[in-house]
């Protein structure tokens, strides 16, 4: 037992020693493998969730994205709503957004961009204020933290 | 006396230790230079030689003196230093700021380390994502090559990650090497389960909140990276927890206990780590049949891993990383590196070598980046 026990460790030993000299040329490859697991993927708490509508006018973009509602177990009472504006913005930026998709207008956002002001006005009980509005490095992102 | 009796059982000839140096050198060299070397820029160049030349000529050292700590921890503190350095520039180049914005955070720009893993493992098991600002594949520090590393890294070394890996072990090593002696000597080792503690609340914190919550609140370690930027009374109680850490945990009590104060009360990265000493091969081992029990591996850790009783039954404990110190200070020779399955006292060279081997090529591959790029840097600097 003692024999199997040495020459098992010696084994696990050797191995270790091929893992670390594979470990720096496979990197590359290994990230990208693992990566493809199925829980590698950012939270949308982080990403702002996915692009559900796009809008284009002239030189500038609108993206509104699904809302982020997600907890540990289930989905929270509080959440937010991400909208993007990409390209070219002009200095004011003046737009109402319908991110449920019921026909309706949910909130009114108006942009300074040059005295980095922004104000919201909530047609809607739900939408709450504003959580952040930062200039990126595509044009401008607003965060609305808003009510199930 | 004794440490010269204790070194000369595993130094080395001149000879014999150019030879266990050979692999290394060429190892390091494909690794440094990507198999393809440019000398077409000359502070490159010169950034090159001399990283290449310090990691060979410490582990030629490390055979031929026999000593394991004094070299390792060269390296290991050069390397805590220039990633600091590195990260520090790459973000004064992109960003004019230490800080990083709100458009950082909502862009994923966040470079990742090891120490928010702990954090997003129950998050990834229940809600199959990341809770982290970064990129999953591309980018600097992507957090798929980052789990990466540590994973194989922490199941081939287990703690021994904490003294030949991880990238921030090397300031608290650094700060506990300050003074010959400490100045505070008693403290009760049932600290060393403290990061337990930690590992458990930031892990549940983690999971309520969805957000890497040691980062955003306690890691000392902003204080010589990346912090969020001050723009409200939250930002600057975070930045006053994380100077304030800094300052306690990772300067003053290393230097007057001469322990690794963060690594053994704080880090729930090293408690995670210390689990994985039960999947290692390597271990240290204590030979009873030489040892005398005077106890001096017991104040020189610097982790609290032995503690008296474990002496007494000739166990070192599951929290040990494996740097050496007590290796290295032991007059009688009974503490060695080993390798499981092997008893106590038997196969010491043999183990010693394979172990130093591993441990010290992924530290030396894992630095040479960014003490390269932090000599490169400062070439560029003053030429």
């Amino acid at each position: 037992m003692k024999k199997i026990k040495l020459i098992a460790g010696i084994c696990w030993a050797f191995a270790a020693l091929i893992l670390i000299v594979v470990l720096f040329p496979a990197l590359n490859g290994l990230s990208a493998s693992f990566s493809k697991l199925p829980f590698m993927k950012l939270n949308p708490r982080y990403t702002g969730g996915e692009v559900v509508t796009r809008t284009v006018e002239s030189a500038c973009t609108l993206d509104i994205r699904k809302p982020v509602f997600t907890g540990f177990f289930k989905e929270r009472k509080s959440g937010f709503v991400q909208v993007d504006w990409r390209g070219t913005l002009p200095e004011i930026i003046n737009d109402s957004i319908d991110y449920d998709h019921d026909g309706r207008k949910d909130f009114r956002i108006i942009i300074n961009r040059k005295e980095s002001k922004s104000n919201l006005v909530a047609l809607k009980t739900n939408v709450k204020d504003i959580s952040v509005s930062t200039p990126t490095s595509y044009g401008w992102a607003v965060r609305v933290n808003l009510n199930k | 006396m004794d440490n010269v009796l204790k070194s000369a059982e595993m130094r080395k000839s001149v000879g014999k230790s150019l030879l266990y140096t050979l692999p290394m050198f060429l190892i390091t060299f494909i690794f440094m230079t990507g198999g393809k070397p440019n000398f077409s820029d000359p502070s490159a160049t010169l950034a090159l030689v001399i990283t290449f030349g310090l990691v060979n000529i410490l582990y030629f050292m490390m055979h031929f003196t026999g000593r394991t700590d004094r070299y390792r921890a060269v390296l290991f503190i050069i390397f805590a230093l220039s990633l600091s350095f590195t990260l520090i520039r790459n973000m004064l180049e992109m960003r004019h700021s230490m800080s990083f914005s709100q458009a950082d955070l909502l862009e994923c720009k966040i470079p990742f380390c090891h120490l928010v893993i702990p954090m997003m493992i129950l998050p990834a098991a229940f809600t199959k994502s990341i809770i982290f600002p970064g990129s999953i594949i591309n980018g600097f520090a992507s957090i798929s090559s980052m789990v990466v590393l540590w994973l194989v890294a922490t199941i081939v070394l287990g703690r021994g990650f904490c003294s030949w890996g991880c990238f921030y072990g090397g300031w608290d090593d650094g700060f506990s090497r300050i003074k010959k002696r400490p100045v505070l000597r008693k403290i009760n080792d049932l600290w060393r389960w403290m990061p337990f503690a930690v590992l458990l609340m930031v892990a549940l914190t983690a999971a309520m909140t969805l957000m890497p919550t040691y980062c955003s609140w306690i890691c000392p370690f902003k204080a010589v990276t990346e912090f969020e930027q001050i723009t409200s009374v939250e930002s600057v109680a975070k930045a006053g927890v994380f100077l304030s850490l800094f300052g306690g945990l990772v300067v003053v009590l290393p230097v007057i206990t001469r322990k690794r104060t963060q690594c053994s009360f704080l880090c729930p990265m090293g408690a995670l780590n210390t689990l994985s000493n039960k999947v290692t091969p390597f271990t240290v081992k204590i030979d009873k049949k030489v040892c005398t029990e005077c106890f001096k591996c017991v104040d020189i850790c610097p982790l609290f891993a032995i503690s008296r009783e474990d002496v007494k039954k000739g166990d070192i404990s599951l929290f040990c990383s494996k740097c050496g110190k007590c290796v290295d200070g032991c007059s009688k020779k009974a503490i060695h590196f080993g390798i499981k399955g092997i008893p106590a006292g038997s196969m010491k060279n043999f183990s010693r070598n394979l172990f130093l081997f591993v441990s010290f090529l992924f530290l030396a591959v894992f630095s040479s980046g960014p003490i390269m790029n932090t000599l490169h840097n400062l070439f560029k600097l003053i030429f």
